[in-house]
């Protein structure tokens, strides 16, 4: 039979139930909107984040240890890297830099009388200031009681942190020290570039004399700080090549190989892989949320099939007309696929639109730059179509089977 | 056109046909009949004789359970489903009591119906619903949908739509019983056109004076065919 006719007769049959129509439709665009509108701020987010990430220093090699199955970003905090490993990475080629961090372990800060309890304070070298993130002083030196603060720490306070302040450590063991503020920073070389959003207060002093997290080398025999993370600064003309040297060192002759323990491994990874990861994690987030969406399609499905249903049963004595005057079963089968698959396409096209205006909502209110997932879209305007057709098998299937003498007879 | 003995449209040889309600019914126990091509036949018959089936089965929409049922050369029994529609669609046209037009189609687009599943393209079908809407004199109503028609212009819809594609057969189930006396007449007289201009027809009703229209009377009782009764020819010139 004539494809267009059916399509005709169809489209005929659908506007002559308007308000069951409607509702119908309706169902569906709620189903395949919540599909788009998840995954357009996925997808929106995604290309935020790596925009982040890839703002940051794409000539750093982060280094540091993660359970062995671990694909994500956990870290395990737990000091490996000694001074030896240090030096002997900073003398690899192409290394400009190696800079450590740890953790201090202390109790609270306090500027003025303003103490704020389990302060996290980092400890790391000089190198990891750079010019273009100092918003106001310097670096701190090493062997020196100078700290730096983040924006945020400097701001959390009562009053606001300037450079020349004194602030109070507290360290493990009712040691205390007295800190100058030398610098206020918006970021820092060699922090991991995942933090970067997150990026909660931070206070920095030096290693020297802040750190004591020793370990004894063991290949050297002398006790030696300890770092749990480790960033070293490549030429950035040579990043890959100088990764797999680090990734070698560390697999043969680091003291870290030996100081991890069981059940983790060294990881070196650069800018580029931690977009790969994030991408990926947030992918499958992304995925997660627009198969519970999905949820709602399946919703819109069930709607599109009990309407069908109804309709064959309200038509049963047309069907038999239609059998009477020449309607194979397949022709019969075919219109009603195709009234199921309009309806699903309606849906389809109309939720199109709906999803991404409120996708742009969505990222507007989370502060982020609306991005597209045509793919996702795509996906959504057949699937829509698909599912109608689906839907309406069954009915269809029905349909085709009426016996046209007892539809005659069916009042 | 071949002569009627040795080409009849319609050819029913000891069919039976039983279904199985609780128990066997027999609602044709052995007819045959036979209906030459250009003939105007008459089924009279109780509720329950069986005229029903018979209709059933000449259309084609049944098959028997046993015996030959021959419609323009097609044997209907060993046909498959399919090949019974497509013999509906092309060979045998319908009018029934109730009308039975597509609500949602307009006057020329349910007669075209027939043709629309026989795969005749558009234009061509169009042009023909309207010839055949012209004939039954509603060359004015074609755009009409069913709802803005009265009965008789109903049943013309339907009697124009059972002849668009040029059938063997056409087959009347109480084409008068939904319509007022007049109106009824006016149906027959289309009738006795068609059969005038050589269609052949069959006319299922209980009402003697309708019967009486045609050539002949076939009286149907309790499955059996017991009467054929000839009328005074007033057939086909």
């Amino acid at each position: 039979m004539d494809p267009v006719e059916s399509v005709r007769i169809a489209l005929r049959s659908i506007r002559s139930h308007k308000l069951r129509s409607t509702l119908t439709v309706v169902g569906l665009v709620i189903g395949i909107a919540s599909v788009i509108v998840f995954a357009t701020f996925g997808a929106s987010v995604k290309a935020e984040v790596i925009d982040d990430i890839e703002g940051s220093s794409a000539n750093n090699v982060y280094v540091f240890a993660t359970p062995e199955d671990d694909e994500g970003f956990e870290q395990v905090i737990q000091p490996v890297f000694t001074e030896h490993d240090v030096s002997a990475l900073a003398s690899l080629p192409g290394v400009t830099n190696v800079i450590p961090r740890g953790t201090v372990d202390a109790n609270s800060l306090t500027f003025g009388n303003d103490t704020i309890a389990r302060q996290r304070v980092t400890a790391t070298t000089p190198e990891t200031f750079d010019e273009g993130s100092i918003v106001a002083g310097r670096g701190f030196r090493s062997g020196t009681n100078e700290v730096v603060l983040n924006e945020r720490a400097a701001r959390s306070f009562d009053e606001n942190v300037t450079v020349g302040d004194r602030l109070t450590l507290s360290l493990a063991g009712n040691r205390t020290r007295e800190l100058t503020v030398v610098g206020i920073v918006n970021g820092t070389e060699g922090q991991l570039p995942v933090s970067n959003f997150a990026e909660g207060a931070r206070v920095y002093v030096p290693v020297d004399p802040f750190y004591r997290t020793v370990v004894e080398s063991p290949s050297v025999g002398v006790r030696q700080r300890t770092y749990p993370q480790v960033t070293v600064v490549t030429d950035p003309t040579t990043t890959e090549a100088t990764k797999a040297a680090v990734e070698s060192y560390l697999r043969e002759r680091s003291d870290a190989r030996q100081l991890a323990p069981a059940g983790t491994a060294l990881t070196a990874r650069t800018s580029g892989d931690f977009v790969a990861q994030v991408a990926s994690v947030i992918e499958r987030i992304t995925r997660f949320v627009t198969g519970v969406a999905v949820i709602g399609l399946v919703v819109g499905a069930i709607g599109i099939a009990n309407i069908m249903l109804v309709s064959v049963t309200e038509r049963t004595r047309e069907i038999g007309v239609m059998k009477a005057v020449g309607a194979r079963n397949r022709d019969v089968l075919v219109l009603f696929l195709v009234e199921a698959g309009l309806l699903g396409a309606i849906g389809a096209v109309l939720a199109l639109p709906v999803g991404l205006v409120v996708g742009y909502a969505a990222t507007r209110y989370a502060e982020v730059t609306f991005a597209l997932a045509p793919a996702w879209m795509a996906t959504a305007v057949v699937v829509g179509v698909v599912v109608g057709v689906l839907a309406g098998l069954y009915p269809a299937w029905r349909a085709a089977r009426v016996d046209p003498i007892d539809a005659l007879r069916y009042e | 056109m071949s002569s009627a003995e040795s080409d009849p449209v319609v050819d029913l040889t000891d069919v039976r046909k039983t279904y199985e309600m609780g128990g066997v019914v027999e609602a044709l126990a052995g007819v045959s009949l036979t209906l030459p091509r250009g003939s105007y036949t008459a089924v009279m018959g109780p509720s329950g004789s069986g005229k029903s089936t018979l209709l059933n089965l000449i259309g084609a929409l049944d098959t028997p359970t046993e015996g030959r049922v021959v419609v323009a050369g097609r044997e209907v029994g060993t046909a498959s489903e399919s090949e019974r529609a497509g013999l509906r669609g092309t060979d045998i046209g319908f009018v029934f009591q109730t009308f039975n037009l597509l609500s949602r189609l307009t006057a020329v687009e349910n007669v075209a119906l027939p043709l629309v599943f026989a795969g005749v393209p558009r234009d061509e079908r169009t042009a023909r619903a309207r010839e055949l809407l012209a004939d039954v004199g509603l060359a004015d109503r074609t755009d009409h949908l069913p709802t803005e028609l009265s009965g008789g212009q109903r049943q013309r819809v339907a009697i124009a739509r059972a002849l668009v594609a040029d059938p063997a057969l056409v087959l009347a189930d109480e084409p008068t019983g939904n319509v007022d006396t007049d109106t009824g007449g006016r149906v027959l007289d289309i009738f006795d056109d068609l059969h005038a201009r050589g269609n052949t027809l069959l006319l299922v009703t209980h009402e003697r004076h309708v019967a009486e229209r045609a050539e002949r009377i076939v009286h149907v009782r309790d499955g059996e065919l017991v009467r054929i009764e000839e009328l005074a020819a007033e057939g086909p010139d």
